[in-house]
Parts: C-alpha cells; structure tokens; sequence
C-alpha cells in the first residue's frame, strides 16, 4: 500500500463498540451527504468492530452507525489533512430496554426516535369511533392512562399536553385527552421538554417534564359536497336537481332531490354512485346458487319503473310528456368486518301520452288494419327502502342480510277510439273505450346468505335463505262501445261493455339454496349445489256488468279466482379445472317441478277445477376460459334455460274476455327449453392502443311455448298455446378499435350479423318467420387539442323478414343513423357543443322513409371562484322534428305509431358544484 | 422456573449453532403487495375532483389488489418474482395468468436482469447494475420483528416517492420490485405514500440452489435506458389520451 498522497482522497477508520467497550461486530455503518442525507457508501464492522471506508471524495460526510438495540449513532466527519482520518472508538448507547421491547417490538408500527422523543404514528393503533385521544393514549406501547386519567408515558408523569405544539385548555392535560377525538390525531409525541419554568426564566434548570404533543390530522378523510342544477325554458319546461353528501373514513350520508317536466326520469348513473357510494354495487348478492357461483359475482340493483331497487338510467324519455320527482336519503357505514347500509326513496312520474297507431295483421287470406287514436295518463309513485348488513363474523364466516321494499300506488286513465279495416279498405269495427283504474303494490325481498370457508384451502360452503312477497290490488272501470259494420244480427251491431272490477293478486316465495365446493387436487375442483323454492300465488279477480240501471252484477264468465303452489327442487354438480388461466367446467343439473293450481270463477265455489303438473328436466353446462399471452382471451360456453308453463296458460279454460280475442289455455305444456352456445375472442393491446372483440352464439329451442292462432272468418282470433321444437338464432360480432393517430384520433368498427327463424301456427299452418339482420358501426373520435373535438358515430342496420306461408308480406327496412358531437372552447373559460342526431328509417314495401334531424346546441360559462358555477343555455331539438315514431314488424305484423314528444325548447341553467365544474371538452373513456 | 431457563438457554445456545452454520444472509422472503386502485386514480390529472371522489367513496373501501411476491437472496445475486405460478381467486377455484415478471439482481457481475411483460409484449432488460439514489433518515420501525430503517428515494419515471424500510441485522443489498442497493434487506416498501405497499410476511434463511438463476428468456432485449423511454411514452400517451397507464405497466 504504497500511496502518494492523493489530496481529494482519503480514508476513514473507526471501531464501534458499546458503552462498556464491548466491541459491536456486523454493526451497519453508512457514509450519508450531509446536506440531504443521501447514502454514498455503506458497510459493516469485523469481527474486532472495525470499519473503513477506503479512498473517499475529501469532503465532509455524516456517519451514521446502526445496531439492533442501540440508538443510531450519527456525528459528522470533517476529514482530516492527513490520508487517513482515524474516528477512534465510537461508543453506542444501548436503546433502553424498556422502549425497545415494549415500544418497539409490540407497536410494529412507525416510530420515529430522535434524540428523546418518540413518535407514534396514530393510525396504526385502532381504537373504536367516537373514541377520545384518552383512548387512544391507552393503546399506546409505554404510555399509561389510569383510571382518573392521569398519564404516565416511560414511568414518568405527563406534566403537559399540546396540540400541534401549542397548550391546549390551559394547564391540566387531561383537559385535551379526554376532549379531542382521538379520530383526528395524527401523530402522538412523547418527549421531555424544559420546565414552564425554565422557558419563563430562560434559566434552563435542568427540570424536563414529560411532554406529549398531538398532531392533528390533514381533513383529507373527511368531507362534504353537493351540487345543483335549476333550470328554466321555453314551452314551461323547469327542472332542478340537488344532491349533497358527507362523508367520513367510515360513514357516508347523502341526500338527493330532482323534479323535472323534461322528460327526465331516474338516477342518471352518476347521480346514483353518488348517492348510494360504497353500496352502489354490492358483490356477492346473488343467493340462487348455480353453475360456478363461488366466482365473486357481480349484482348491480336498478332497473327501470317497477322494480324493488332504484331506477337508474332511465334517461330521457321519448315518448309523450312526463314529470319526475324524486327524494332520497341514504346512509352507509363501512369497515372491514362491519358493512351496513339504508336508504330510503320516493319517485313519481306522471305521464301523458297521446298515440296514433296503424298497425296491420296479416293472414293467409287476407289482412287486418287497425287504426288507433288513444290517449293515456299514468300516475305512478313508489316508495322504496333497503336495508343490507354485511358482518365479517371471522376469518372464515361471513353473513349477508339485505332487505328491499316497494310501496307503490298510483292511477291511470286511457281512451281510444279504433276503427277495423278489412284488406285495407272496408270499415268492419269501431271501438271507443274509457277505462280507469287505481291500483296499489307491495313488494318485499328479504336475503340471509351465510358464507364459510373450511381451514383447508378452496373447501366452501355457502347457505341462503330469502322470503319475497308481491302484491298487487287494483279497481278498474273499462267502458267501452264496439260497432261492427259487418254483423249478421242487429244485437251484434253494437256491443256495449261497462264493467268495473276489482283484482287482488298475492305472491309469496320462500328460496333456499346450499352450495359446497371441494377442491380434489390442486387443479381440479368439485361444485355441488342445490336450490329449493315455494311459490305461492293467489289472483282474485270479481267483475260486475253495470245494467242500465246502474247495478252492478256480477259477472261469472270474466270473474277468476286461483290459487297455484310452483315446488321448484334443483340438484347440480359440476367438475371444475383451473390452472394457470385455463379454466375449465362441465357439469350437469336435475330440476324439478311441481306445480299444483286451482281455480273457479270465485273462492265462495263448490267445486274448483285443478291443474297438477310436475317436470323433471335436465340441464347441462359447460364452460372454458383461456388467457393467453399479452392480453389475449378465448372463452366458449354452453348453457341451457328452462322456462316452466304458467298456470294461466296450463288452464283448460277459455279466456274471453276480449270477445275479439279469446284465450285457451293448454294443460299438456311442457316446459320449454333454450340451447345457448358462444364462443368469443378479445385482445388489448395496450402498447399500440388496440382492442379486438370477436364473438358467435348459437341458440336452439325445443318445446318452446308459442301462440298459435286461429282467425275466424269475422276476425275472432283464438289463440292457444303449444310447444314447438325447431325455433334457433345465429350470429355473430366483430368489434375493434384502434388509433389512427396515438391521442388524437381513434377509430372504432363493429359489425354484428343476426339471423333467426321462429315457428308458429297460424290457421293450422307452420307459419316459420326468418328474419335477418345486419349491423355496421363506425366511430370516430377526434381530440386533436385541448380547445376542439369531435366525436362522430356512423351505424347501419338492415333488417329482412321472410314469412313462409304467405312471401308477398316480406319486407326490408333500414334504419341508418348518424351522430356528430363537437365541442369548441372559447376564451374566458367559454364553451360552445353541438350535437346532431340524424335518423333514417325506410321500409320500402311500405313506401315508409322518415327523416329525422335533431340537433342540440349548448353554450356554457363555467364562472366563480374555483370553477364552481356554471351558467348554460341550451337549445333542444332545433329543427323541431322529435316526433315519437316507431315502427315495429312482428311475425305476422307491422305497426307504426306516432306519439307526440317533448320536441323543441329553449333552456337557462345554472349549476352549483361544491366540488367545481368540469367541462365536456372529452367524452369520458373507459379508463 | 430452572427448566425455564434452562429451555431459553438451550433455544440460545440452538440459535447461535444455527445461526453459525445458517449466516443471515441467504433465504427467501415472501411478501405481500398491496396496490390501492382509487389511490392511483386519484393521482390522474384528467380526472376532475368530482370523478375521484366518485371513485373513491364508491370504491374506497374495497380497491386493494392483493398479490404475494418472493425474493430469493443471497450476498451474490437475487431473484424477485411471484410467489405463486398462478393467479387465483381465494379459494384457489379459478385462476388466471399472470405476466411474465422476473427482477434478478446479479451483485457478483453488477449486473441486472428483468423480464417485463406490458404494453404487448415481453421485453428482458439486460444492463448494469445501479442502485438507486437512497437517502437515509432518523425513523426506526419494526417489520415481520426486524428494526428497519427508513430510507427514501424516488422513481423519475414514474414520478413516485419511494420510501424502504431496511432490516439492519440482514446484511444483504436486496429488495422487492426493482429497489436494492441499501446496507440490509428491504422488508417493507412504499410506493408514492400508500398507492402500492409491500411487506415481507415470512423470512426464510436457508441454503439457496438455484433459486437466483434465471428461467429460459425469450422476448426482446432492451437496455435501461429503451426501458425507461418505453415507460415515459406510454404514460405521456396514456394521460393525453385519458386512459390509466397503470392497466399496461406495473405501477
């Protein structure tokens, strides 16, 4: 080692050892910068406790010397003239034992030690809500609390608490303790601070007192937001709605209010997240056990009207006029054992619509045309409530209990006035009608499913219970006053119906269901379950013709009563395979049912009709899923529905209360069977922004259930249900999306083809429908800046319908629409969007084609301090062309209905966001 | 009492033969990683405050990504990968791929090798060893009944804080994900205050075989520096067209 001397370099020696010279082997000892700490160098001490960092930058350097039990040692090297700067022994003071063990080893939890303060990292110790710091003090490794709250922190009383470093209530700490929740500490800080005295005098006297300070934490968890948004237009449309919520680690509480007569009805989707919050989507829900339920499932409530759960998503209704209220009220309290959530909802929508509809009936010697000019108002409102309980009992048992609740009521009105064509040109009836009616409903879902896992790994079992009612009761009057032109008779000329009714219907269901899941290797598994149900129906309906007079009297031949009991027995078994992304499963199930009805025309009857059936089908199952490399999947699967008869078409009776349309029950229905098969592929590739969808599904039907039909020569339609095999559909999907240019345009195509053929009776004739559609969809999307964009969507449908007992009724149409949004911002946070929805709808055979351009332009200034407001007009529908028309073409016929709409208006809104408002330069993608 | 004592003394005498043969500085860790969704989200600049707060109440309490890691080390080379060769659901019934993803550290070499499969494609980065910037601090914690210290550093790329807690009694420069390089074995990691968390769960010290050695590589070779700029330009791309980048790339 014969070195010059190298002046920017040097060497540094040291021995570490404890404070009763005991040399400290494999002590860590790093070389840190000393204006940043960083680590320039590091190693560990001999067998004799030596160290030495060889040939060094000259500089100075903090050394930092560590040991497990010793307080970290740190002093700064300023090196010395010389090659070698010798540290000499370096003396470790041993971590108090106490601390160590008790503070350190059972805290398991950040603890910062400098010089004599310890620090304690408040969220690492739980205490229960609501609880004081005085709680939390107690939960602290060191620090004692005793029964009057005196504090003692190492042995040592705690003269002194503050908070953020400041006294806190003067001079007794227990004010603090037992005061401030131990919810907003952050950090606790235990160190000895001069006496008051000492601070007073400037004197340090040496006395330290027991110090504790709280830091209080960052409001980051807690908090609170709402929004508003009143409006006021053209054509007297209003609407407002508000939401507020507030929120905590643990709870969340939110209120919601809207009305509108915009045509608005429900929860947009957003509007429901934040209502309902952690409960928006709840996993695990489903109690009906199946083919590979042990897969967390996925249950999202709402769907539209009449539901148990909240309506979402019910958007813009195109039909008519409608006013919406609604209210809600929802609370949630989540921790990881403990999920509890209720809320409460009322809705009402009022409706008024006003419909012109032709619709033509097609027979094999001839057609029917009807046209129909009605008008119906519907007023409808329903309260809702839920409750769910979510309860971690342990590391293996979980229970679920939710319960839901409708209260509905509401009443509607319809008038019609119809006239009957025969072969488009001769009048054969005239109807006018004028009904009313009232009706409430009840209904009531209440689930109990119980989860426990088994200590071996992958044994589970699963057991539910639930208990569901709904019930309906209704009062209707149906009047009304048929014409027929062509009766032989002078009392068949006209027919006079003035009837009023009341209906009761009750439902009652009472499910369980177990599943088991054993694994048999560490590949294979096998899934068992088994699902009971008891349906209970009971309708009671009472009819009264209203004589000339005004009595009522009865009315036997329409007044029904009937009871059912449906005994639903399911047994499935199936094999899994899972290993690796390949998941595999084939298996099959048993059901049973039995159903057992009775029925007359009144429960006061001596002897009631009866219909006992039972079924036992078999059903299949198969799936296969594949992941293969980079994001590419394959998945197929087959699986088979079974839909029983109901008792109302299994009963040997004749329905007529439609004279021109009577009813037949069939009491040899079998249940009916659909046949699902798919296989798809997807990829994404998130390298080049590109994703491929690729789908085929095949569907076949034996038994199904249709409605054969039988036309009387005066236009009498009978129909009856039968079973018929041979109904199937076919198609297929092609889907992908990729950018023409990364982040400012994509292009998206899908095609979907869809054929099918369904088979029915008409006049004693197979009457088979194939009917054919082809879809093709193109979207662009523009974001070529932050100030411009542009989203267009281009689609195509072509449909075909090819009847076999009569071709001259064939018929095509094709409906083309095409949408274009774009969004421009304007200086001084200005901002202008347009969109155009233009539709095409043509069926030649009809000579039908209607055009339909409807354009919205909005404009909007986003103002206040933090964007908080924003101030919007808008112009809907500005060439004023919603019309309400819909076409639809059946087996045998083709319909056209016109329902005048909510079409132009001019709207001023404002809206108040708490949480500030965001533009819609960017459509949202899926993230 | 005496038998107390005496069993202490032997469980003593039992850890120091042990420990004599068996040197602390060879074994497996396995450690469980935590990635908190609505966090990440959270930290996108294109989602407005109203978005996130969605998120996060309606997800909050519910969005950590579960995965359990293994490190095999020892003072010459270490290996981090999947503890598992699968993903399962919990009860092991179904099960999905997982990318490839190997981090081997070779200190012998100073040489680093890591198999990434993201954005489409598997890419093995080969280049040399550099450990990353750390600066040590005061804070002492115990892991798994190791006293860590903390020690911070920050990932440029990503734009992540990065902070590790190192066992000072496991002499050994490894460590999860891609951090090393400190004077003892990181047994926990913080990834951006929170967003990912990953902490040793069980600390094996026995004889390693081939534990350190790398399975066959089949991809594209890349270099640090083509890998840190196929990261930087998926995120810039990402954020532009409003897409999490964290879907493609491990965060």
């Amino acid at each position: 080692m014969a070195h010059g001397q190298t002046p920017n370099k040097f060497s540094i020696r040291g021995i570490v050892s404890d404070t009763n010279k005991v040399t400290l082997p494999s002590a860590t000892v790093m070389l840190l910068s000393p204006k940043d700490s960083a680590l320039i160098n590091f190693g560990r001490t001999n067998d004799k406790g030596e160290f030495e960092f060889k040939n060094v930058r000259r500089g100075e350097y903090l050394l930092k010397i560590t040991y497990v039990g010793y307080l970290p040692h740190q002093q700064t090297i300023t090196p010395a003239d010389e090659a070698v700067t010798e540290l000499g022994t370096i003396k470790m003071r041993e971590l108090n034992k106490d601390l160590y063990e008790v503070v350190i080893k059972t805290a398991r939890a950040p603890l910062s030690i400098k010089g004599d303060m310890i620090e304690y990292d408040a969220s690492s110790f739980k205490v229960p809500p609501g609880s004081t710091v005085e709680d939390l003090l107690k939960k602290l490794p060191g620090v004692q609390v005793d029964e009057n709250g005196n504090i003692k922190a190492q042995g040592q009383d705690v003269k002194k608490v503050t908070v953020d470093g400041k006294s806190f209530f003067g001079s007794d700490p227990k004010l603090a303790t037992k005061n401030l929740s131990a919810q907003a500490v952050s950090k606790v800080q235990v160190f000895n601070d001069k006496s008051e005295q000492s601070k007073i005098t400037g004197v340090d006297d040496g006395k330290k007192e027991k110090t504790v300070n709280l830091e209080l934490k960052e409001e980051f968890k807690k908090g609170g937001f709402g929004k508003v948004t009143g409006g006021i237009g053209t054509q007297e449309r209003v609407e407002l709605k508000a939401n507020y919520n507030k929120f905590n680690a643990k709870e969340q509480f939110s209120i919601i209010g809207l009305g509108n007569n915009t045509n608005q009805t429900g929860l947009s989707f957003d509007d429901y997240q934040d209502f309902r919050g952690s409960q928006s989507f709840s996993w695990g829900d489903e109690a009906d056990f199946g083919f590979g339920s042990n897969t967390r499932s996925f249950y999202f409530g709402g769907d539209d009207g009449e539901g148990i759960s909240i309506p979402v998503g019910g958007g813009a209704r195109d039909r008519g006029f409608t006013k919406s209220y609604a209210a809600g009220i929802n609370y949630n309290y989540d921790t990881k054992k403990t999920k509890f959530s209720s809320n409460y909802y009322f809705s009402q929508a009022d409706q008024t619509v006003n419909t012109l509809l032709s619709r033509e009936n097609f027979f094999p010697n001839g057609s029917v045309k009807t046209i129909d000019n009605n008008n119906r108002f519907n007023a409808n409102g329903n309260h809702r409530a839920s409750l769910r309980y979510e309860k971690t009992l342990d590391s293996l048992n979980t229970l679920i209990v939710i319960g839901n609740g409708r209260y509905g009521n509401g009443n509607s009105t319809f008038g019609s006035a119809q006239q009957l064509f025969r072969n488009s040109d001769v009048k054969t009836r005239q109807t006018t009608i004028d009904n009313a009616s009232k009706f409430n409903s009840f209904a009531l879902t209440s689930t109990l499913i119980y989860r426990h896992k088994f200590k071996k790994k992958g044994r589970n079992f699963a057991f539910s219970a639930a208990y569901n009612i709904n019930n309906a009761d209704g009062r209707n009057r149906q009047q009304s006053l048929n014409e027929l032109f062509q009766a032989s008779t002078v009392n068949d000329i006209l027919r006079n119906i003035n009837q009023r009714d009341t209906s009761l219907s009750r439902q009652n269901q009472l499910k369980s269901s177990l599943f088991y899941l054993e694994p048999l290797s560490k590949k294979f598994f096998w899934e068992t379950f088994y699902n009971f149900s008891l349906r209970k129906i009971e309708v009671d309906r009472n009819l009264s013709d209203i004589l000339s007079s005004d009595q009522p009297r009865r009315n036997d031949t329409l007044s029904q009563y009937y009871t059912t009991d449906y005994v639903y027995n399911r047994l499935g078994t199936s094999i899994r395979y899972s290993f690796k992304g390949l998941n595999i499963s084939v298996g099959l199930a048993g059901q049973h049912f039995n159903l057992d009805g009775q029925f007359a025309t009144d429960q006061t009857a001596r002897s009631f009709g009866r219909v006992q059936r039972s079924f036992l089908v078999w059903v299949p199952n198969a799936s296969f899923n594949y992941d293969l490399k980079n994001n590419k999947y394959i998945y197929s699967s087959y699986d088979a529905n079974v839909r029983e008869p109901s008792t109302r078409d299994l009963q040997p009776v004749i329905d007529n209360s439609n004279p021109l349309f009577i009813r037949e029950g069939n009491p040899n229905l079998v249940p009916q069977v659909t046949h699902d098969f798919s296989v798809g592929y997807n990829s994404f590739d998130a390298g080049s922004f590109t994703n491929i969808y690729v789908s085929a599904n095949y569907e076949y039907m034996v038994n199904q259930i249709v409605y054969n039909q039988n036309i009387s020569s005066n236009l009498v339609t009978r129909t009856r249900p039968e079973n018929i095999s041979g109904g199937q559909s076919y198609g297929t999907y092609i889907g992908m999306g990729f950018p023409l240019k990364k982040t400012k345009a994509t292009l998206n195509l899908n095609s979907s083809l869809n054929f099918g053929n369904s088979l029915t009776f008409i006049n004693d004739v197979l009457n088979k429908t194939q009917t054919n559609g082809y879809n093709l969809g193109l979207r662009l999307d523009l974001t070529p800046s932050e100030i411009f964009t542009f989203y267009g969507n281009a689609r195509w449908f072509l449909n075909t319908t090819k009847y076999s007992i009569n071709s001259a009724q064939n018929q095509q149409f094709t409906n083309t629409t095409y949408t274009g949004e774009m969004n421009i911002k304007l200086p001084k946070e200005i901002y202008f969007s347009s969109r155009l929805n233009y539709r095409i709808f043509k069926n030649e055979r009809f000579g039908f084609e209607q055009n339909q351009p409807i354009l919205t332009l909005s404009v909007y200034k986003i103002i206040m301090k933090d964007k908080k407001g924003e101030i919007r007009l808008t112009a809907n529908d500005v060439f004023n062309q919603t019309q309400g028309i819909t076409q639809n073409v059946g087996a045998n016929f083709i319909s056209n209905e016109t329902t005048p709409t909510l079409a132009r208006y001019f709207m001023l809104s404002f809206t108040y966001n708490m949480r500030g408002v965001t533009n819609q330069m960017r459509k949202r993608n899926n993230w | 009492m005496k038998t107390n004592v005496l069993v202490l003394l032997m469980c003593l005498w039992a850890d120091m033969a042990w420990g004599q043969l068996q040197p602390k500085d060879e074994g497996v860790v396995t450690y469980e990683r935590v990635q908190y969704w609505t966090k990440i989200y959270a930290r996108l600049t294109y989602l407005s405050q109203e978005e996130k707060d969605r998120m996060k109440l309606t997800w909050g309490s519910d969005d950590e990504w579960k995965l359990k890691m293994k490190l095999s080390f020892n003072p010459r080379a270490s290996l981090y990968t999947y503890e598992s060769e699968q993903g399962e659901t919990e009860d092991g019934s179904y099960s999905w791929r997982q990318d490839e993803f190997v981090i081997q550290r070779d200190f012998e070499k100073s040489k680093k090798t890591e198999i990434h499969e993201m954005l489409g494609k598997t890419y093995i980065l080969e280049d040399s060893l550099a450990a990353p910037d750390w600066k040590i601090l005061n804070q002492i914690k115990e892991v798994n009944g190791y006293l860590c210290m903390k020690a911070v550093s920050e990932d440029t790329t990503k734009k992540q804080k990065i902070v590790a807690w190192f066992a000072q009694d496991i002499a050994v420069s490894a460590g999860p994900e891609q951090y090393f390089g400190l004077p003892g074995l990181i047994m926990e990691l913080d990834i951006n205050d929170g967003d990912v968390l990953i902490t040793a769960t069980k600390v094996e010290f026995k004889k390693l075989d081939k534990e350190t050695a790398l399975p066959k590589l089949k991809g594209k070779r890349i270099t640090e520096k083509t890998y840190t700029q196929l990261l930087w330009k998926h995120i810039d791309e990402s954020i532009k067209a409003r897409r999490n980048p964290y879907w493609a790339i491990r965060y």
